[in-house]
């Protein structure tokens, strides 16, 4: 049996990973109490799908939230609209911000990440980010006004949010201080060729700027000075400079942090009975023999199933052992209606190729690292980007177990 | 065990595709193919579990029996 000792299990975050964990103990079958502080108004939904479907208006408000978790037991006490203000991760009791305290003996970090939002963003009306349904919300409520709208960051948000904006017809540039488009993410090739597609669909894209300072009249927003002097009108600002890891209510809990809960291969915290999975988890990935943060949808999922099972194994006595989570890491994106992806990592590639696809239109390419293969990104070429992951692990797997001393 | 795709949602992503290929196969206009019946084989039958779990947009469903 698992859970052994194991009566109560707090899952704190109400999205992906939460949601997945949430799913995952219920299908373990455990018959202790769960108690879900989600930290949200209502259900978990895509995030995904807010940049894309949702601010287009592709999509409806009731099509974002993932199905009910069906609680035949009804052991699932689902906390909302309440989050977790700090952890005592050696009395294992977690104090929620409405004053409640909570034993537990067995605790799921999934309290996700929060959008990076520069200091000089700050404080002025017309200037958003998005992380959240809110967030998303508040966008929509300004795009009556037709506004010109300035994205600073070229990173994922801030191409499909000039993507999903251009979809209307507005005037946009997008700003990002790197000499291109989703380098970082893509690589140079791809980086290029969705700088081009952005231009074609009437994006101004510019690359190496930084926005020095934001402008205002009577309070709100009304232009970007960049720091060659240029000067950039505009109506709205929306901000996509990266996420941060929302640990900030862990400060203090005794739990081991940097950029993220630091956790084991298990996923498992520097503590007994207490996991992290998702935005927030920086955890040893043995594949890559390092530890690493993955912000992707499919990871959050793969991650919340994972420690809760390591959970169920972690028990005293318990006959199974925790296992290692190993991943290779992948995204997508859609922009101007072509699906972006990309499997493994590319970062120290020393040579890429370009592939051949059916119809010539679009970009495959395989990275390599010392004659290996370790990533592989297209556009609209699902199938031949997933053949690739099989290849991938299968690739780190046999590197890895060369780079064991036996 | 069969497997029901939401052809509203699904936007061939391909994620069920790289887990378990001997069942999923995603084509060039993004449409997903299911090849049924599944195979009695308890490892592809794992891996098929996998990749219904781990739909981005949960666009799958399955019935087991
Ligand atoms: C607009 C947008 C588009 C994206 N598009 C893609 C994409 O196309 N492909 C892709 O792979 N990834 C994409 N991502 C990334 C993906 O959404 C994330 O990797 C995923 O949401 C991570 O899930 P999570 O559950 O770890 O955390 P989050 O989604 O960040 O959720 C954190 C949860 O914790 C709750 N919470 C926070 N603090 C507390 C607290 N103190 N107590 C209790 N609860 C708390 C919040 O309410 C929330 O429910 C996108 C993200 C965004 C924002």
């Amino acid at each position: 049996m698992a859970f052994e000792g194991i009566r109560r299990i707090v899952v704190a975050g109400g999205s992906l990973a939460g949601y997945s964990a949430v799913s995952e103990l219920l299908a373990a079958d455990f018959s202790g109490e769960i108690v879900w502080v989600t930290g949200e108004k209502e259900g978990a939904y895509s995030k995904p799908a807010l940049s894309k479907e949702f601010l287009q208006g592709k999509s409806e408000h009731s099509e974002l939230f993932l199905p009910e978790i069906a609680d035949p037991r009804g052991n699932l006490r689902i906390l909302r609209n309440v989050k977790c203000r700090s952890l005592e991760a050696e009395r294992r009791i977690v104090h929620l911000d409405d004053g409640a305290s909570i034993e537990f003996d067995g605790l799921i970090l999934c309290t996700g990440a929060t959008a990076r939002m520069p200091a000089i963003t700050r404080g002025m009306e017309g200037v958003l980010g998005l992380r959240t349904l809110e967030d998303a919300l508040a966008i929509k409520a300004e795009l009556a006004r037709r506004p010109r709208i300035a994205i600073l960051g070229g990173g994922l948000i801030g191409c499909e949010l000039a993507a999903s904006m251009r979809s209307f017809g507005f005037e946009i540039t997008l700003i990002e201080g790197a000499p291109m488009l989703l380098g970082r993410t893509f690589g140079a090739v791809l980086g290029d060729y969705v700088r081009e597609l952005h231009e074609r669909n009437g994006v101004a894209v510019l690359t190496g700027a930084t926005i020095e300072a934001l402008e205002a009249r009577d309070g709100r927003v009304a232009a970007a000075r960049l720091s060659d002097g240029q000067v950039i009108e505009t109506d709205l600002v929306l901000v996509g400079a990266g996420s941060a890891p929302a640990t900030g209510w862990l400060e203090g809990s005794g739990l081991a942090l940097s950029d993220g809960v630091v956790c084991d291969a298990t996923l498992a915290s520097s503590h007994p009975g207490i996991y992290a999975a998702g935005d927030i988890a920086r955890w040893h990935n043995p594949y890559y023999g390092a530890e690493m943060r993955v912000e992707h949808w499919t990871s959050a999922s793969a991650q919340g199933r994972a420690a809760a099972r390591n959970l169920a194994r972690s028990g005293v006595g318990s006959s199974e052992a925790p296992v290692a989570f190993a991943d290779v890491p992948y995204f997508w994106s859609d922009q101007y209606g072509l699906k972006l992806q990309m499997v493994g990592r590319h970062d120290g590639h020393d040579h890429i190729e370009m592939q051949e696809t059916a119809d010539r239109a679009h970009p495959l390419l395989t990275f390599h690292r010392g004659g290996q293969l370790v990533a592989a990104a297209g556009v609209n070429a699902s199938r031949a980007v997933m053949r690739y992951r099989k290849q991938i692990e299968d690739e780190v797997k046999a590197r890895d177990r060369v780079a064991e001393p036996c | 065990m069969k497997i029901i795709v939401n052809r509203q949602t699904c936007d061939g992503n391909g994620v069920c595709m790289g887990i378990a290929p001997e069942v999923f196969d995603v084509d060039d206009d993004l449409y997903l193919h299911v090849a049924e019946p599944i195979p009695e084989d308890g490892e592809i039958r794992a891996r098929v579990r996998q990749a219904v779990t781990s739909c981005p947009i949960l666009a799958l469903k399955l019935v087991e029996g």
